[in-house]
């Protein structure tokens, strides 16, 4: 008797979802417009704009070294100087080395960085300073704090409490302690997330280039706005090869770090 | 020479955990605190180092003729006053990525400024101290390895080792033995016992018969008292008295153990 | 060899030396990058007022932006819809890709070989481009922003459910085999239950993600939530601006919460049962 009425229930929960689901999803089609005959008729003008795209601008392909690089460089260093930044809220925001009252301050820092979107962060530092690279790299940079911030944290926060207290017995300073405990026993992990957010900063940054970092996102976005699709599709083939390369790159080092071969 | 003078300590919802706890040890002692769990002995071996503060009392530590008392120390004095306080522990509680020598080194941190540590700040001459001491534990060739990678005997040998370099007045030890099978427990309480007649050393331990083949005398706390402090020859109307029903219960867990393994 | 006398790469002052070159190394390496990008961080503390008086022009937020014009809400909407249709619909895709690429359930290695390339590639093309390309498909506007979260969906979430596929627990399903089920059999009875949780877990997580996503392809053309931020800072109505962005931050977070929340228990319920 009781098994009927909760599998009753049960059918009756999972209609629910179902409902709810189907409403939210026409909702949704509503709202975003879909249509299948724009998509049919999209299918047939993509294609023929995707033609129009080929064959890439080969001419174009030496103007791109240097935006690509520039692109590389933006990331790199925005990864260099945010690791740096997060490393520091790190310290404050990890339970087992600050106070309670700066951990919180530090993890809503990084919170509240995480729920907004790198793109915001640029517009509004495109609007304070002006075009170029100078807001992207200030932009990548803060954009760390969310995820490398949080990870660097997390990862301190696992280094037992009782190794640091057995240090601090010997009376060492807390600079000591970050710098004989906490930095060896969290070094690969941050190594290794550093290398991912380099990897995702490299896509950022030519996100970013877009709206006015410079970069090979500047030129793809300005290809378009002239109308110069082939010189477009050159600068599309340099970013596929970049992000290509850098994730395999990534990956094998983060594979090496997670294997303990030796990096040092 | 350190003095324990009525020491007292409660916990916050007003628990008295010591009820005033007052011994003395001096070089050539080497001390075995003994007592059933909840006693009171982490929290004394606690209060010996700093880690907490007694709630009254007064623990008078004598370095170099001039005595302090580390239960009025805070800060720069606390940490000052640790410097001379080795310790080691019975999860060994080494920083597992760096090498042995560099933890060895360890010991020696609150010795040197924060700006010379930042450059590292250990000289030539002081690695080959830290490897003198390794020797002296007879783990020497394993300088170079990452402690992650050492037995826990070794890893034992290894924090004795960086209390040797540390050069400290006194040496507490923390069940230093706990976690380590018989073999290596009799090896380690080897090395323990000739370094106490350099300083005091003082150790907790839950296994009666090898705390008294080993200390010079032993102190039993009970119920946050002392309610022995003397000869090592401890009588079983002694340990009876100590462990109470506990010792009863210890050996049938003890069986109880030796069964599940069987099964 | 004596043993008391320590190997020279290990002397303190050996790993001085050592620490100083890699670290001057690494430090020059940054300041040719920063000379080259015209980086100066000290212009941040020079030219920081600017960011100041910006800030100074976005107090106090106006709020009423997001009641009084009534745009501002349907965006929002849009931008919800963006990433949830694009998430459901990303994400059912993802899946069919998934068991055409899984070396246990594909048909053949060609079709599979072909799929893992197909989603390789989707990873690797920025979703800059995609919405550069959609918008002159299909119009400005959210069904573009949609379909290039769709398509970003397939290339994220498809490599990871075949992974996930291809670790599924071997024995149920040559259990069926055994009992003379045929692939797809064995597929609906044995491989779909043992994937599913982490299937919807990950979709919960992938929603995060797309939201995120539909926040800044609303600059490019996809309309939404991002577009009304570009817009209030082109025709600096910087205050209308910042009341948007604070929403926009207490969106994800909210929808992060409910996301981990939800996930957790899918999971959790998934390891009781």
């Amino acid at each position: 008797m009781r098994f009927e009425l909760t599998a009753y229930k049960k059918s009756f929960r999972k209609l629910f979802i179902a409902t709810v689901f189907l409403f939210f999803f026409i909702a949704s089609a509503r709202l975003c417009r879909v249509d299948l005959g724009v998509f049919q008729q999209g299918i047939f003008e993509g294609l023929s704009f995707l033609s129009e795209m080929f064959p890439p601008d080969v001419a174009a392909f030496s103007e791109m070294i240097y935006p690509a690089f520039e692109t590389i460089l933006i990331a790199l260093l925005a990864t260099v100087f945010g690791a740096l930044f997060s490393f520091g809220f790190a310290l404050a925001g990890a339970a087992n080395l600050s106070s309670p009252w700066l951990k919180t301050i530090s993890r809503f820092a990084m919170a509240a960085e995480r729920a907004l979107p790198e793109i915001i962060i640029i517009l509004l530092l495109v609007a304070a300073l002006g075009l170029g690279p100078f807001p992207g790299v200030v932009a990548l940079a803060v954009g760390c704090l969310g995820m490398l911030g949080r990870l660097y944290a997390d990862a301190i926060e696992e280094v037992s409490p009782k190794t640091i207290e057995a240090v601090a017995s010997v009376g060492a300073t807390k600079m000591q302690i970050i710098q004989y405990v906490i930095l060896p026993e969290v070094l690969p992990s941050i190594i290794s997330n550093t290398l991912f957010r380099l990897e995702i900063n490299i896509r950022l940054s030519v996100l970013l280039g877009a709206v006015g970092a410079g970069g090979i996102g500047y030129e793809i976005f300005y290809s378009f706005q002239l109308l110069e699709y082939e010189r477009a599709s050159t600068a599309i083939m340099v970013v596929l090869a970049l992000v290509f390369l850098s994730e395999r790159l990534s990956d094998y080092l983060r594979k090496k770090i997670a294997t303990g071969g030796k990096l040092s | 020479m350190i003095e324990v003078k009525e020491v007292t300590k409660s916990l916050p919802n007003g628990k008295r955990i010591l009820k005033g706890v007052s011994f003395k040890a001096e070089k050539g002692d080497f001390i075995g605190i003994l007592g059933p769990s909840g006693a009171g002995k982490t929290v004394t071996m606690r209060c010996l180092n700093g880690l907490t503060k007694p709630s009254t009392g007064s623990i008078l530590i004598q370095t170099n003729g001039v005595t302090k008392d580390l239960a009025c120390c805070n800060g720069k004095s606390l940490r000052h006053i640790r410097q001379k306080i080795g310790i080691i522990f019975q999860g060994f509680n080494l920083v597992k990525r760096l090498s042995v020598l560099d933890n060895v080194m360890v010991g020696r941190l609150g010795q040197i400024n924060s700006f010379r540590s930042l450059f590292y700040g250990f000289s030539n001459a002081e690695a080959e101290e830290a490897l003198e001491a390794l020797e002296k534990v007879k783990i020497a060739h394993l300088a170079y390895r990452k402690v992650a990678s050492l037995s826990g005997g070794e890893q034992q040998r290894v924090a004795i080792a960086r209390a040797i370099f540390q050069k400290p007045y006194i040496l507490l030890a923390d069940e230093p033995i706990a976690n380590l099978d018989p073999s290596n427990a009799k090896k380690i309480m080897k090395l323990l016992r000739p370094l106490a007649e350099e300083m005091p050393v003082i150790g907790v331990f839950h296994q009666p018969e090898i705390a008294a083949k080993y200390c010079t005398r032993i102190i039993a706390i009970k119920d946050g008292n002392v309610i022995y402090d003397g000869s090592p020859k401890v009588s079983d109307e002694l340990l009876a008295d100590i462990y109470g029903e506990e010792l009863f219960q210890l050996d049938e867990l003890v069986e109880q153990q030796s069964q599940l393994v069987v099964s | 060899m004596n043993a008391l006398v320590i190997e020279k790469k290990f002397l303190p002052f050996e790993k001085l030396k050592k620490r100083v070159t890699v670290f001057s190394v690494f430090a020059i390496i940054v300041v040719a990058i920063s000379i080259q990008l015209d980086f100066n961080p000290v212009l941040f503390f020079t030219e920081g007022h600017h960011l100041v008086n910006l800030l100074g022009e976005m107090l106090p937020p106006n709020i009423e932006v997001l009641w009084k014009r009534s745009n501002v809400f349907t965006s929002i909407l849009e931008t919800l819809a963006m990433a949830f249709l694009g998430t459901v619909l990303g994400g059912f895709m993802a899946l069919a890709v998934a068991f055409l690429a899984a070396n246990n359930t594909s048909p053949s290695s060609l079709v599979r070989s072909f799929c893992r390339l197909l989603m390789s590639l989707e990873r690797v093309i920025p979703k800059l481009v995609m919405i550069l390309v959609f918008v002159i498909a299909l119009g400005l506007g959210p069904f573009a922003g949609m379909v290039t979260l769709c398509i970003s969906t397939i290339g994220m979430f498809g490599k990871l459910f075949a992974d996930a596929i291809e670790e599924v627990d071997v024995e149920p399903v040559e259990a069926l085999y055994a009992i003379g089920a045929n692939k797809l059999q064995a597929i609906k009875f044995s491989i779909i239950p043992q994937v599913v949780p982490s299937f919807i877990a990950n979709l919960f997580y992938s929603f995060d993600v797309n939201l995120r996503a539909a926040i800044g392809l609303g600059i490019f053309g996809g309309g939404g939530i991002g577009f009304e931020i570009h817009m209030a800072m082109k025709m600096l109505r910087y205050s209308d601006a910042l009341a948007l962005i604070l929403f926009t931050i207490v969106l994800i977070t909210f929808f992060e919460k409910i996301s981990d929340v939800l996930r957790a228990k899918i999971l959790k319920s998934e390891t009781l049962s």
